[in-house]
């Protein structure tokens, strides 16, 4: 499947600083890709790379396969939002602004704006002048101005800042929509926590690099058992048919099924391997804890690497 | 492009320095119509409504209407970078130069839109005067405001009118000026300042006769009894004005947001 966003060996410098740095990534129909990183990582940048509000120094951009740069045209395809809070002109209403949004995109009916204010619940407050809105419905209002044109890329920019727990709840729900029927989804987020419960990927970026990139999909399946004899159970598990991947953390055996019933199963198969089985549950993937550590790991590395080497000539 | 031209015109009546300048050019000719020391400053009597945008003209054409047009021309680009909705429409499928030429084209409007209210509430304020047959000249002849004897309404018409267009036409280039400088420095204030500074810097250059034919700033005097060399005058600010719209298009064409 041709990729929606693909990027390669993508580099951005502002005179000595690179802000973005070999960075190759792509992101599919259907999926939710968040990037995550530490403030100044460079998730702003790529994302105006992307969308073509900025110009790569060096590397490639493809937008559905065109170049936003040289192919104005695909953003006829793309819903963005790449200011937070969502810029609007405060002078005018909700229902005007997503109006004039709707001229410029061309070809957009007026029933779908109506339809776009009420899928973001600001249906209420569409005739009030966006300069009394608050951050939380700003948010919102760019969400249904993205969503406007039924974009086949989605690209947002910190979309859950300022946002309470409800509309928050409701953005994720859209986003999550909004991928099931194909849309690629692109967003920079800080929120961690919510991230596993609506993205299917994500980008670990620091320093303008992409460090790793994790398959949520992967993780959702995995059971962790707690057993007495961790090695035993793990050579146990591995050899059932019913079991795809199994691995030791800790004193963990971590293990991903072919089919969630077969999990069943599992209790007997390691008392009759002889394993005293003293937990059993999912294995919820700790995505803060997975960054905290990758973060950790690539400042160590980059600290030894910038470490004097004595002796040498 | 006809839709982004016309949203964008819609936007001009919201900036706050044309709704300033529109008050600036309704109290800026009642000065002149009801001070009662114009006789002691510079020798003589109104005596016609038709004098009044003449003397507003005359006074402001060096400083107050460049310094409007150039506030209000770089407030255009300033108020999408104040408001954050300059990326907004960047993220729709308008080319960067659609939307700047809709910008270029509102910018080149607004000096005939401002002059065109300036003469209007001029004409308002001096209708106390009268527009009859007076003697003296409406100061936009070759008589200047004492004439040469009785100057006839439908004369004076021809010369306020014809003044005011060439007036609102060699401001043009001031307003694509502070645009190519607003899209520069991506900032309103900046833009309008450093449009400000080149017209003193150019004002200055007249100690270079060599130079001072083609100064933008040389032109700005075309409205008062317009030169035989008109069609020069017409050229060269036209040639302004596609030197600085060019360079706004190929600078905003490249930059980053």
């Amino acid at each position: 499947m041709q990729p929606a966003i693909e990027t390669h060996t993508l580099n951005k410098r502002y005179g000595q600083r690179t802000i973005v740095h070999d960075l190759t990534f792509a992101v599919h129909p259907g999926e939710v890709y968040a990037l995550v990183g530490p403030n100044g990582a460079g998730k702003t940048t790529l994302i105006r790379l992307v969308s073509g509000l900025a110009f790569p120094t060096s590397g490639t951009v493809r937008m559905l396969g065109e170049n936003p740069h040289e192919t104005p045209s695909v953003r006829r395809r793309l819903g963005a939002v790449v200011e937070a809070p969502a810029a609007f002109y405060p002078y005018l209403t909700g229902r005007s602004n997503l109006l004039l949004h709707a001229r410029l995109a061309g070809g957009v009916a007026t029933s779908r704006v109506r339809e776009v204010l009420d899928q973001v619940e600001l249906g209420h407050a569409a005739d009030r002048k966006v300069g009394v809105y608050s951050l939380g419905m700003r948010q919102r209002l760019g969400v249904a101005a993205a969503l406007l044109t039924r974009p086949e890329v989605l690209i947002l920019d910190e979309p859950a800042s300022g946002m309470d727990p409800l509309s928050l709840h409701l953005v994720h729900r859209v986003l999550r929509d909004a991928a099931a029927s194909g849309t690629a989804v692109l967003l920079s987020t800080h929120h961690l926590d919510e991230v596993v419960a609506y993205c299917s990927h994500v980008g670990i970026m620091e320093d303008g690099a992409l460090i790793d990139e994790v398959d949520l999909r992967d993780r959702g399946a995995r059971v962790r058992v707690r057993v007495d004899d961790s090695e035993a159970a793990r050579a146990t598990l591995a050899a059932q048919p019913w079991v795809q991947i199994a691995f030791v953390r800790g004193r963990d055996v971590v293990f991903a099924l072919d089919e969630p019933r077969a999990v069943a199963h599992v209790a007997g198969c390691l008392a009759a391997a002889g394993v005293a089985l003293l937990e059993l549950g999912d294995d919820s993937f700790d995505l803060r804890a997975y960054y905290r550590e990758r973060l950790q790991q690539q400042w160590e590395k980059r600290t030894l690497a910038d470490e004097p080497v004595w002796g040498r000539p | 492009m006809s839709a982004l031209l016309r949203m964008e015109l819609g936007k001009l009546g919201r900036l706050a320095s044309v709704r300033f300048g529109a008050l600036v050019l309704v109290v800026f000719p009642a000065l002149w119509a009801y001070a009662p020391g114009i006789f002691e400053a510079y020798g003589f009597y109104l005596v016609s409504g038709f004098q009044v945008p003449a003397l507003a003209l005359l006074s402001s054409m060096e400083f107050l209407l460049p310094l409007l047009i150039a506030i209000t021309c770089a407030e255009l680009i300033g108020i999408e970078i104040n408001h954050g909705t300059l990326q907004t429409v960047l993220l729709r499928p308008v080319t960067r130069a659609q939307w700047l030429l809709a910008k270029l084209l509102v910018a080149s409007a607004y000096p005939f839109l401002a002059l065109a209210f300036f003469l209007l509430t001029s004409l308002a304020v001096g209708a106390f005067y009268g527009f009859g047959p007076f003697v003296g000249g409406t100061g936009l002849g070759p008589a200047g405001l004492l004439g040469a004897g009785l100057t006839a309404p439908g004369q004076a018409w021809s010369e306020v009118l014809q003044a005011y267009l060439i007036a609102a036409y060699s401001l043009v280039p001031i307003g694509l000026l502070a645009v190519l400088f607003a899209v520069l420095l991506m900032n309103a204030a900046g833009g309008a300042l450093a449009t400000l500074a080149t017209l003193i810097v150019m004002q200055l250059l007249v100690v270079f006769p060599g130079v001072t034919p083609y100064l933008l700033t040389a032109q700005l005097n075309a409205y008062v009894d317009p030169p035989a060399s008109l069609g020069w005058v017409v050229a060269l600010v036209a040639f302004y004005c596609a030197a600085f719209a060019a360079a706004a298009v190929i600078v905003f064409e490249r930059k980053d947001f």
